[in-house]
């Protein structure tokens, strides 16, 4: 019994000191862990998976009118007058770090979209969202992280993304989402995208990019709930040089949150297809 | 010439394909240890866990039910090979002009015809393990009115190209039998990736680029008023094998096409059993349509990747095209009509 | 043995249907009644899923071009055997027989692909069944 208790106090005194050192040596204490570049002091380390890197798996979402109009706008009535207030245009201060630099034939396809843009929105048919554009809709993603694949799965037409850690590829051939090489720089994931159809929109303002888009995104977790996205955009189709976005994202923190199915299809056959349907006799 | 070639390399293929892969039987044999064979000791996630992770495919010859006529649980090598044999010489011979066969694009000329894709050969005579006959257990009086229903209601909605909603759910690019779930092949690009984070298995579907999403850290299950088309999934470790157990079905959901109710509950079970094979088994557990439960069993064998974006409602131009077409063929015959008294 | 043969002979209807599901949308969307055998080049291989379009100008008798629309199958399982964008060379020429849209508008479905050297197989050596010597 008094071994028992020499025993108890001697590991007590071991953990303690684990404790200290492990409070007092930062981002190289643990051997086993591959050497990461210490953060900037004051900056947040976030919790670490296996392989020693930022763990952000989990479910956010972004809060911010971006999803109407990625530029500063004022609020503004919607285009479906039955829908009213509830599909009116909130305002927003944007999430562009200036005005978005067309080229002016780009702008007057812009404006054309924008007065159209219940005909031409992809999202209106339930088409997928591209990127940026899934990341700061107004409805849950998920990211799901492994060394080799991080996955980020939205929950509005069931999205995916696949980031290609470790075998960096060229695109095979042009797609909604893009192709994405993904790598880490301290805390930071950088993404790399390329491959883009251009078919998806940046918002529902009609804001609309080349089959040249390349996005660069830098997505940090600045504390347990709440990650730092910024994306630097080119596309010299379209713009007459690169533009940055940045906003905060946020974990969603309910007790069970998770992504609920959101197949749009079937709400929208109607609307793609309606027309071709057979007349009835009646 | 050409044609003997395309049979001969698809037959090679094939052959290549199965030298390398030990008969079901056999494996499972071995990964269970008896018959002096060493168990399989499957690789392992930091967490402790089996590792599933990769690209994996499900296509199969072996058929849902027992064929007629065939009584007995397994075919010996010898026979399935043949079987094989023989699929592989069918796909790979030209279609006749004229036929409905030859209205299609050539699955070879894409890489997809089924002997070209990666098969784990199954000694099986049915994907039913459970009844031991092979077969669906008896339908329940309540589950035919409920099936007689759904025929009814196909049948007042019209014929088939009347409008998109008369499509079968694949051709909408709603839902098809690679998502289930249960998951199972279809005619080609049968191919799943799995990955595993510590409380997360995703499994990344080809077929619609469907993502499975199946939470392993015990979160309770959805409420009875929430139905999703794939349902909601539930995932736990027994031992080494996944199990993902699936409630919360709506009525516009895969299993509808094999009879089943949206109250069904689906238990779907993985193990791999060698470096190149994962043990696909799932039990349907239906009172409402089936007098008992019942099983299915097939192997899913290592593939390759990419899975490249299966944007299938945005290039939809086929659904477009044959409503168009069967509109057009409408207004042909009214033209052709003689003019009405 | 006997019951080899009487076993293939149960699962024949079963294997061969397993492809000729896909096949029911087709009949569909294109005219049994309408086949068809066009020469051109290529203006673009649009890589999508369900079905990949390939963009074709078709000389007509007359010497003037015409836009046709070729449906083909998925690229994925060509894109898991290394054919990318790039492959197919825009201008490439080659003849299609196949069947036209029953819309009555220029696209078809391709049920071959014949190269202007005669071969088979737009893809090379990635396709499987092309040359034999690779797969």
């Amino acid at each position: 019994m008094g071994d028992w208790l020499g025993r108890a106090s001697t590991t007590a005194v071991g953990v303690i000191a684990a404790i200290l050192l492990t409070a007092s040596a930062g981002a190289q204490t643990r051997a086993a862990q591959p050497a990461s570049p210490q953060p900037r002091s004051g900056a947040y380390r976030a919790p670490r998976t296996a392989d020693g890197k930022p763990n952000l798996s989990g479910i956010y979402q972004a809060i911010t009118e971006a999803y109407w109009d990625i530029e500063p706008h004022s609020a503004a009535p919607g285009p479906v007058q039955e829908l009213g207030a509830s599909f009116a245009t909130a305002g927003g201060l944007g999430i562009t770090d200036g005005p978005l630099p067309y080229k002016p034939e780009a702008l007057a396809k812009k404006k054309e979209n924008y007065a159209n843009r219940i005909k031409l929105d992809p999202e209106i048919k339930c088409y997928l969202p591209g990127t940026p554009r899934g990341m700061y809709m107004p409805y849950p993603f998920q990211i799901i992280q492994t060394p080799a694949y991080i996955m980020i799965v939205s929950s509005y037409a069931r999205a995916v993304r696949t980031i290609y850690m470790t075998d960096h590829k060229e695109a095979p051939a042009d797609s909604w989402m893009g192709w994405s090489n993904g790598h880490w720089e301290g805390e930071t994931l950088v993404i790399d995208t390329t491959g883009f159809n251009d078919l998806s929109w940046f918002d529902r303002a009609g804001n609309f990019h080349s089959d040249q888009l390349h996005v660069v995104e830098r997505i940090t977790a600045t504390d347990a709930d709440h990650l730092s996205y910024e994306a630097t955009i080119e596309d010299p189709q379209t713009f007459t040089r690169p533009w940055k976005i940045a906003l905060p994202i946020y974990r969603r923190l309910e007790k069970n949150a998770q992504l609920l199915e959101f197949n749009c299809i079937p709400f929208v056959e109607d609307l793609i297809y309606g027309q071709l349907r057979k007349p009835s006799s009646n | 010439m050409l044609r003997r070639l395309l049979v001969a390399t698809a037959l090679a293929g094939f052959a290549v394909a199965i030298v390398h892969i030990a008969p079901l039987a056999a494996q499972g044999q071995a990964a269970r240890g008896s018959a002096g064979a060493p168990a399989y000791k499957v690789p392992r996630l930091p967490d402790g866990h089996p590792d599933f992770q990769g690209f994996w495919n499900n296509t199969t010859y072996t058929p849902l039910e027992r064929p007629k006529g065939i009584d007995r649980e397994f075919f010996t090598k010898e026979e399935v090979v043949e079987q094989m044999k023989r699929a592989a010489a069918e796909e790979g011979e030209q279609t006749t002009p004229g036929t409905i066969a030859d209205v299609h694009y050539d699955f070879t000329q894409f890489g997809l015809d089924r002997s070209q894709a990666p098969v784990a050969l199954n000694l099986r005579t049915s994907l039913i393990v459970d009844p031991a006959d092979g077969h669906l257990p008896p339908m329940t009086e309540e589950g035919k009115r409920l099936n007689a229903a759904r025929a009814e209601a196909r049948k007042r909605a019209g014929a088939i190209t009347d409008a998109a909603q008369n499509q079968p759910l694949s051709v909408r690019c709603i839902l098809m039998d690679r998502d289930g779930p249960p998951m199972l092949a279809g005619a080609y690009n049968n191919n799943y990736q799995i990955v595993q984070a510590p409380d997360t298995v995703m499994i990344l579907v080809e077929m619609l680029h469907s993502p499975r999403i199946i939470p392993t850290n015990g979160r309770p299950a959805l409420p009875a008023s929430i139905r999703q088309i794939e349902g909601s999934s539930r995932g736990r470790w027994d031992g080494d094998t996944l199990v993902i157990e699936t409630t919360n079905f709506t009525d516009m959901f895969m299993f509808a096409a094999q009879g089943a109710s949206a109250d069904m509950k689906l238990t779907e079970r993985f193990t791999r059993t060698s470096d190149d094979t994962l043990m696909y088994r799932f039990t349907v557990d239906d009172p409402k349509v089936w007098t008992r439960p019942w099983s299915a069993e097939v192997p899913w064998k290592k593939s390759i990747g990419p899975i490249f974006e299966h944007a299938c409602h945005e290039g939809n131009y086929s659904l477009t095209n044959l409503l168009r077409g069967a509109r057009e063929d409408e207004k042909r015959a009214r033209e052709k009509k003689p003019a009405s008294n | 043995m006997r019951t080899t043969f009487a076993v293939i002979v149960a699962l024949g209807a079963w294997l061969a249907a397993a492809p000729l599901l896909a096949h029911h949308a087709f009949s569909s969307e294109f005219d049994i009644n309408k086949p068809l055998k066009l020469t051109g080049t290529l203006t673009k291989w649009e890589m999508i899923n369900p079905h990949s379009w390939f963009h074709m100008n078709i000389k007509q008798p007359d010497g003037t071009v015409v836009a046709w629309l070729i449906e083909g199958g998925s690229p994925n399982q060509l894109i898991r055997l290394g054919v990318t964008k790039n492959t197919l060379k825009v201008g490439t020429e080659f003849t299609i027989e196949g069947y036209q849209a029953r819309d009555g508008t220029n696209k078809a479905v391709g049920r071959n692909f014949i190269l202007a050297d005669g071969s088979r197989y737009l893809f090379g050596g990635s396709a499987p069944g092309a040359g034999g010597a690779d797969k």
